[in-house]
């Protein structure tokens, strides 16, 4: 059985914005129960459409488990969508 | 050297993604990474896997087999839902990189691409550009993405090549090397030839690439494919392009394999309406017309049954395909497994002849074209038919394996 857990929740993000090629960088998000994350790996990041909207997908990692993180490009949130491979 | 091999120098190069799928999603999840994995389109135990990862390959995980047997020899094997959004978004980063290089790029299928440098003026060994675009995928996709790299006088020595060392391989054939190469070879390792071309080359005593490689060309032409396709064998193993050819779109379809086998003839009937507006949607989207609909079914018992209809007028809304689709539906077997339609006699949807009803044509073009737009503009499937309405979103868009004209 897969390790994998949908969800969604609106979380807070600290994020830079910068020049290169991979612009923002998500570094640490707090989730809605205080649990604070430190993102040491960005995966992918890769836009979704939904609808007219623009998401930015970012699949990242703290060393323990993988994440999803969405940013809506329009209404400028993030959410946590999914966590899972908790296999080390 | 023998005589008749292509000396010139090596100016094509096929860069192909390993184990894509799999590799991707290794990539964006990093605790997967040295593990098992099994990109499967559905998340049951007898889908078929799409693409494994090299760590599933070395446990004897293949291609097509069924998951149940592949987490048998495997276990511990983790199988991913397919995610085309982030397959697509790779192959475009590919592209990309590979449009750097020259102007004359072709994509192969959503993993693999050529570069053409032939009439470029680039001094750089080819090597290195190969050592380079490499380096460019790690760094402008992701340090777990890899990639083989093939170089050759044509397509398929090219494409040959990028298969000699996976994952990570950069090789080259030309003719110093293009005997002992296909020495170390199978006939099916030849792209093109698989069992059915094998055969054929028995037939008249080659069993191997180089027995391929010397026979002459009246023997491959006349005799093995009594076509013309035996001298471009002769030419493509010896290193003349005759693969640098674009074929125009034949048709444009969609099959599905039904998620149960107990949904009742009109269940069947509404994911088939589904395909067609699927498939009306991709048809326009490419600015094209049809003249005909094939469908078919696969039964339970392996049964295949199919029925078609050519019009003498084109059409390309959704209604007039589910419309004909469906009178040919009504004589399909039961027990179904499978569904597919296609429509095939394609051309160019060019302002369409003068017509004594061309009110109401206009007016269905019209009507048409704003669906497509708010569909493209609020999402797939944000309008369609009412009859599709409790379905949901069960008929989701799979990899488009072989063609890129839909990504």
């Amino acid at each position: 059985m897969n390790d994998e857990l949908y969800v969604n929740e609106r979380i807070d993000v600290i994020a830079t914005f910068g020049a290169g090629l991979n612009p923002c960088r998500p570094l640490k998000f707090r989730r809605p129960n205080g649990r604070e994350i430190t993102i040491s790996e960005i995966g992918l990041r890769h836009p979704s459409v939904k609808g007219k909207r623009t998401l930015h997908i970012f699949d990242v990692t703290d060393g323990a488990a993988d994440y999803r993180l969405e940013f809506d490009s329009e209404r400028l949130t993030w959410h946590l969508t999914f966590e899972g491979d908790h296999y080390a | 050297m023998r005589e008749g091999y292509n000396s010139e120098a090596s100016l094509v190069m096929h860069v192909d993604l390993n184990s894509a799928f799999a590799t991707i999603e290794q990539q964006a999840r990093p605790m997967l990474r040295g593990r098992p994995v099994a990109v499967v389109n559905r998340r049951t135990e007898h889908t078929a896997i799409v693409t494994a990862s090299y760590e599933a390959k070395a446990m004897g995980v293949k291609v097509g087999m069924q998951f149940q047997e592949a987490a048998r020899l495997a276990p511990g094997l983790i199988a991913i839902e397919s995610d085309p959004v982030k397959y697509r978004f790779v192959y475009k980063k590919l592209m990309a990189i590979l449009n750097d290089y020259s102007p004359h790029v072709v994509m192969k299928s959503i993993d693999e691409g050529v570069i053409d440098f032939h009439s470029l003026v680039d001094t750089r060994p080819m090597v290195e550009v190969g050592n380079e675009i490499k380096q460019r995928l790690k760094n402008e996709v992701g340090r777990a993405m890899r990639c083989n790299v093939g170089i050759g006088t044509n397509r398929f020595l090219a494409k040959t090549a990028a298969s000699l060392h996976k994952p990570d391989g950069l090789d080259e054939i030309n003719h110093t090397n293009l005997r002992t190469t296909l020495a170390s070879l199978k006939l099916t390792d030849l792209t093109g030839i698989a069992d059915h071309n094998q055969a054929r080359l028995n037939g008249v005593g080659i069993y191997t690439p180089l027995q391929f490689l010397d026979s002459d060309e009246v023997t491959l032409q006349k005799i093995v494919f009594k076509s013309i396709v035996g001298l471009q064998w002769h030419q493509r193993l010896r290193g003349y392009e005759v693969d640098d050819r674009v074929f125009d779109t034949k048709r444009v379809g969609r099959q599905y394999v039904l998620e149960r086998r107990d949904l009742t003839s009109q269940q069947v009937m509404q994911r088939l309406h589904h395909l067609c507006e699927s498939v009306g949607s991709r048809l326009r989207a490419q600015d094209k017309v049809a003249r005909g609909v094939y469908v078919y079914v696969k039964t339970a018992e392996r049964q295949y049954w199919h029925a078609s209809r050519l019009c003498q007028l084109p059409f390309y809304s959704d209604s007039a395909i589910y419309g004909l689709a469906e009178q040919l539906f009504w004589q399909a077997p039961s027990a179904i497994r499978e569904i597919g339609i296609h429509c095939y006699g394609l051309s160019d949807d060019h302002e369409p002849q003068m017509s004594l009803f061309g009110d109401a044509l206009a007016r269905n073009r019209q009507l048409v074209g704003a669906l497509d737009t708010i569909n493209q503009c609020y999402g797939e499937r944000t309008l369609h038919s009412a009859d599709t309405l409790n379905i949901g979103n069960v008929i989701r868009q799979k990899i488009p394996f072989g063609s890129t004209r839909y990504l």
